[in-house]
This record gives structure tokens, C-alpha cells and sequence, in this order.
């Protein structure tokens, strides 16, 4: 925990190049070209993860979360999808400008990915011990015999029966499935694991279990993890910094406490408002108003603005970043008033790692 | 499974009763008789009705289709009224001759269709692809009879490469018939495959594969045709049944000896024991590849398999 927290304090976002930095992110800017409009799911993320480190890319469906994480193992579906700029680079290789036979190497192996669904991330008329056989099988250069056999042990490692490895998807159940589609993930020991909202599909208490095995084996294996979810009770249990997504762009970055204690931006806020309280039950849900802006006409400024509270006209037009204490940073125009605070009522909330 | 196989077969004897029933019917509604195609005009009256009453041809349709059905259930298919060749066996020359020529079509069709499928799927919307569907529904809405023409026209008459018709020469003597027969297979199982691999080529398990870094080659072959090639089954299987029952055209026009080329010879003889032991033979045949085709649905998709093997162990459990 100790190293973690002071790796946090270390870091600042766009960091400097060193062995540590198992994937950044610069800038990266990915668009949907449809027939007649253009949506634009991502436009300039700067992510950085280091070895050891999990971070929580949190925000609500369609704020550019999946894009992301696709983006980082060039996987974005074209077309329509196109990465129109920047650069991703996963252990010093930039993936975006890759051949694709390179792709092959680095995906599974250097960075591998959870999928969302497990129902239909799975294909149905493959054994599930062949699935996972795969990845071993072009990255280690295994025989068959054996790729099968470190894939009977990948199972056992989530906490399947090694037995079932001749089964078919449809004979497990949905949790069983989402361990099957972490044992792919993790079969060739990726440095970096990116997670696409592992525990959406399952119900709470499989959740807890899958969190808990997660982050067991992150810690065994040493990755450095992306968690994707717009969960936060997912992300207080196992990140230790938390990137908040809205409309295509970072608008908080921090370290856990940081984000979680002292929320900088208007819509980080509005998520911890919406959340119920079980510790008072007599407060009232405060949900964020109106919706989240239309990805296909964004306005220039800031596109929280709308719903802000906070805004000014000055919000419609420009949306700067401002730093606080090293590492917090946010993507709000009224922090240029250095009066500006957002009101923190919610201080009975305590928000602890188990 | 057995069960399973067992009932599909037994599904075979209502299936014979109506083909039969219905043929009989057809051949009785039909003007004219055996006895036309096979009396001369030197025949007095008393002659001819004595052939009518050789032929059971003075009593009731039914009376002549209950004494058919008798002889077939005890596995007797008559002879021929023209020629009194044994119906079994005439049927059995002919139809290697038919079943040469529809796995010719079959092999032809399959190998063309499924990676024109797959191309045009895999550029869908492109020109490419507009191009593969206005080449299957031109495939499929050509009359084949009149393709065959102009096959044997512009390969036999003008460029003489093939012969004009027959068996006799071995594998060039099918190369046109063959062709012609896959055509319409072709349109119909490349259409069939584009749909199914552009639904699979979307799925989220190719997401998967590709992000554990197969090779994208991998990828369309094992994880995509791996799904799609469930429903092309199908296709691939009514497109050899059609083959096999439809002959006619294709074995009149090419003057290919099988069983659709005798089924109309017995035709036009008026000669009902034929034409009903080859339509039967025909039919019998039709279920069966409907029947392999399923049980093969069992070894491509696990699921299916699934299902044979859960309706036996819950027949174990109850007995």
C-alpha cells in the first residue's frame, strides 16, 4: 500500500519516459464516421499506467470508456471507427503504428483485454480450454499438447476445475464464463490488462468474488490494470488512482483519495450525489440534470456545461486544466478563480479499501 | 441420437404413402394411358382391351395403387410396363450416373460460393460485394435450362471443348452439366454465406480472438466460418437435395443418363410403375441427405449436440 500511495504522489500526468510506464496515452482522438455525422467518442485522453498500478476509468455509457481501452490494442472497428490522432504506446511500442502481424505480437501478450459480455465474448462452438490454448499457442510457441495443459491450469487459476476444460461455453454459467474470459486474458501473463467493466453482466456477490480473484492475481502477476467501469464501488475496492471520462476527455485524474475525498470537478461531484448514502438514509438522491451531450455535436467549450451548476459563460467557450498538488488535476474553467470550490456536503461518506 | 435417427427414418413412410398416392393420382389425371404408348395401329379393339385389362386399367385407381403399395411393402418396386425391366434395378443403373454429376455440382458450388461469400461479406457495402449480389441474383433468377443451352452453345457448337451431350467422355463430358447444376447452388449458398458471416464477422468472440492476438487469417477461418458455417450447411444440403431430385431439366438438356432423364422417359411412356419407383426412390433419397445434413448440424455446433445428448439422458432418467 505504501509504495502504491508514493508512487501516486511521484506521478503527474503525461509523465516522464521510464521503465515504469508500461502504457501512455497522448492525446488520443478517435471518431465514429457515420453516414452524414461524426460521433466523437474520445477526443484527446492522456493516460498514463505504471507497472503495479490500477487505474479506474470511470464515467457513464457512451462518455468514450470502451473507445479507450480498444484504441490501446488498435481494436477500434473501422468502419466506421477511426483513431484520427495520437499516440499509444504499450512498453515503449506505439500500437498505432503497427503492421499488423506486429499487433498479433503484442496483443494477448504484452497487453490483453476483459471483455464487457461474457454471454457473447466467448465463442460457442469452441471448447473453452481451446480458447484460452490460443493465445499460448501463437505466443509462446507451445506444442498443442502442452498449450492445452497450461490452459487447463490458467482455468484452475480462476477457479475452475482443470476437468471442464473440454466443455463448451454454454455448459457454464455467467460467472463461470467471465472467469473463462479472464483466464484468455491473463493466459500469456500480459504486462498490461485492460478491463472493459468485468463485473457489469454479473450479479453482486459473483462481482465480489471476481474483484477479489482480480486483484489477487493483478498483485501475483504484476500487471499494471485498467478498470474500466462506471461502478465506484468497484473502483474504491480495487484502483488506487481514478481517471473520471465524460464526453471524450479526462475531466478529473487523481489518486484515489484524492478523487474520492477532495472531487474537483462540478461532474465528479454529481456522481458521488447520485450515489445513495447508507449510512443516512434521509438524504436525497441529488441526480445529475438533463443528459449527456449529443457525441455528434459537441460544443466548444466545456461539455459539462450544460448541466453545471457551476458554469459561466465563460464555460461555453473555454474549458482549461488546472493542477493541484502535483497529481490532481482537473478539466474546469472556474478553477482559474483561485476562490472557486465545489461544495462538499457529502463529508459522512468514508471510503475505504477492504 | 439413435432415437432420433430412428424417428427421422420412420417419418420416411407417411412421406412414401403421399409422394406415391400423389403421383398415382397425376398419372391417372394425365390423358392417356401406358396401353397408348405402347399399343400399334394394327391392334384390334379386343387386343387393346385386353391389354387394359392386363394392366388392371378396367378397375378404380385405388385398386391399382392398394396392389402397388402391397408389392412395395414387401419391398417390391414392379417392373417397368414398357420395357418389364425391374423398376430397382433400372433405377440403380441410373443413379450413379445422377449422383456423379450432383457431387460434380455440389463440389464445384460449394468450393466457389462460400469464399465468394466470405469476400463479399468481408467487403460489405463495397463495390465488390454489390457486385457478388447482383451476380447471385442473376444466378438465381436464370432460367437453368436456358443456361444450359447457351453453355452447350458457346462450348460445344462454337469453341467445341465439350461434347454436346451424354457420358461418354468421362470427366469432360460433365465439366458442362456440372457447371450448369452448380450455378443456381452457387447464387443461393454464396447469398446465404455473405448474410451469415457478415451476422458472425460483428460478433463479439472475433473481438476476443483478435485480442489474444490470432492471426486475422485464423481468425475469419476457425473463429467466423467456425459459426457461420452452420446455416450454409443447410443451403449446401437443400442445394444437393435440389440436385438430386431436380435433375430433370439439367439431365434432359445435357442428355445425362441418370434418374431425372428416366423419370421423364417414363413420363411420356405413361409408365406408372416407373415414374412411381423412381419418384419414391427420389424421395427416400431427398429425407435422407435431410437427415445427414442435421446430424451433421450436431458435430458443427456443440450446442445441438448438446440437445441430442440431454433428450437421451433424460430418457434414461425417466425409464
Amino acid at each position: 500500500m505504501n509504495t502504491t500511495e508514493k508512487n501516486n504522489d511521484e506521478m503527474t500526468l503525461g509523465a516522464v519516459h521510464d521503465d515504469d510506464v508500461l502504457l501512455e496515452i497522448k492525446n488520443l482522438v478517435v471518431h465514429y464516421e457515420l453516414e452524414g455525422e461524426t460521433v466523437e467518442a474520445v477526443n484527446g485522453v492522456d493516460l498514463t499506467l505504471r507497472k503495479g498500478q490500477t487505474l479506474g476509468l470511470v464515467g457513464e455509457t457512451g462518455a468514450g470508456k470502451t473507445s479507450t481501452a480498444l484504441s490501446v490494442l488498435n481494436l477500434v472497428q473501422s468502419p466506421p471507427g477511426k483513431i484520427k490522432s495520437g499516440t499509444i504506446s504499450v512498453c515503449g511500442q506505439d500500437v498505432l503504428k503497427m503492421t499488423p502481424k506486429q499487433l498479433e505480437k503484442v496483443r494477448g501478450k504484452n497487453v490483453s483485454m476483459i471483455f464487457q459480455d461474457p454471454m457473447t465474448a466467448l465463442n460457442p462452438v469452441m471448447t473453452v480450454g481451446a480458447q484460452i490454448a490460443e493465445s499460448i499457442k501463437y505466443h509462446e510457441g507451445l506444442s498443442a499438447e502442452e498449450s492445452v495443459n497450461k490452459a487447463a491450469e490458467m482455468l484452475k487459476l480462476v477457479g475452475i476445475p482443470r476437468e471442464r476444460a473440454v466443455e463448451y461455453p454454454h455448459q457454464f454459467s455467467g460467472g463461470m464464463k467471465q472467469r473463462v474470459v479472464i483466464a484468455i486474458a491473463l493466459a500469456c501473463s500480459p504486462q498490461v490488462l485492460l478491463a472493459d467493466e468485468p463485473t457489469s453482466a454479473l450479479d453482486v456477490t459473483i462481482q465480489a468474488q471476481v474483484l477479489d480473484m482480480m486483484r489477487d492475481l493483478k498483485e501475483k502477476m504484476g500487471m499494471a490494470l485498467l478498470m474500466v467501469t462506471h461502478d465506484l464501488g468497484v473502483v474504491a475496492k480495487i484502483c488506487d488512482s481514478v481517471a473520471v471520462m465524460y464526453a471524450g476527455k479526462i475531466v478529473e485524474y487523481g489518486t484515489l483519495n484524492e478523487v474520492f475525498n477532495t472531487p474537483l470537478h462540478p461532474y465528479t461531484e454529481g456522481l458521488f450525489d447520485s450515489l445513495p448514502n447508507i449510512k443516512n438514509r434521509n438524504v436525497k438522491l441529488k441526480p445529475i440534470p438533463g443528459l449527456m451531450p449529443d457525441p455528434t455535436k459537441l460544443p466548444p467549450g466545456c461539455a459539462f456545461e450544460p448541466r453545471c451548476r457551476y458554469a459561466t459563460s465563460e464555460c461555453k467557450e473555454v474549458c482549461r486544466k488546472h493542477t493541484f498538488g502535483g497529481s490532481h488535476t482537473v478539466l474546469c474553467t472556474r478553477y482559474d478563480d483561485p476562490e472557486f470550490h465545489i461544495e462538499l456536503k457529502r463529508r459522512d461518506r468514508q471510503w475505504q479499501r477492504d | 441420437m439413435i432415437r432420433y435417427v430412428v424417428r427421422r427414418i420412420l417419418w420416411l413412410i407417411p412421406v412414401i404413402i403421399a409422394v406415391s398416392f400423389i403421383v398415382f393420382l397425376l398419372m391417372e389425371l394425365a390423358p392417356g394411358t401406358v396401353v397408348d404408348a405402347i399399343q400399334s395401329d394394327d391392334m384390334t379393339t379386343e387386343q387393346r382391351e385386353e391389354l387394359r385389362r392386363q394392366y388392371n386399367l378396367d378397375k378404380p385407381m385405388i385398386y391399382r395403387y392398394g396392389l402397388y403399395m402391397l408389392n412395395f411393402a414387401q419391398g417390391d418396386l414392379g417392373v417397368s410396363q414398357v420395357s418389364k425391366l425391374d423398376v430397382w434395378d433400372v433405377f440403380m443403373t441410373r443413379l450413379p450416373n445422377t449422383l456423379i454429376l450432383s457431387f460434380s455440382s455440389l463440389i464445384i458450388g460449394s468450393a466457389v460460393s462460400i469464399p465468394l461469400g466470405i469476400f463479399a461479406a468481408r467487403r460489405a457495402g463495397k463495390l465488390a460485394d454489390n457486385a457478388v449480389t447482383i451476380f447471385s441474383l442473376t444466378g438465381m433468377s436464370m432460367p437453368i435450362f436456358w443456361l444450359g443451352l447457351l453453355l452447350l452453345l458457346m462450348f460445344s457448337y462454337k469453341l467445341g471443348l465439350f461434347p454436346g451431350g451424354g457420358n461418354r467422355e468421362g470427366i469432360r463430358s460433365i465439366v458442362l452439366p456440372a457447371i450448369c447444376g452448380s450455378l443456381g447452388m452457387i447464387a443461393n449458398t454464396a447469398r446465404q454465406t455473405r448474410s451469415n458471416m457478415l451476422e458472425v464477422l460483428n460478433a463479439d468472440f472475433l473481438r476476443t480472438a483478435r485480442a489474444k492476438g490470432v492471426p486475422e487469417k485464423v481468425v475469419i477461418r476457425k473463429h467466423a466460418l467456425g459459426n457461420a458455417w452452420i446455416p450454409i450447411l443447410t443451403t449446401i444440403g437443400i442445394g444437393l437435395a435440389a440436385q438430386l431430385a431436380g435433375s430433370v431439366v439439367i439431365e434432359s438438356v445435357f442428355a445425362w443418363p441418370g434418374i431425372g432423364r428416366l423419370a421423364v422417359e417414363a413420363v411420356t411412356q405413361r409408365d406408372v410403375t416407373l415414374v412411381t419407383g423412381v419418384v419414391i426412390m427420389t424421395s427416400i433419397l431427398y429425407v435422407l441427405v435431410q437427415l445427414i445434413v442435421d446430424l451433421l448440424y450436431a458435430f458443427a455446433d456443440p450446442r445441438i449436440k448438446a440437445q441430442y445428448i440431454k433428450y437421451a439422458k433424460r430418457r434414461k432418467r425417466v425409464v
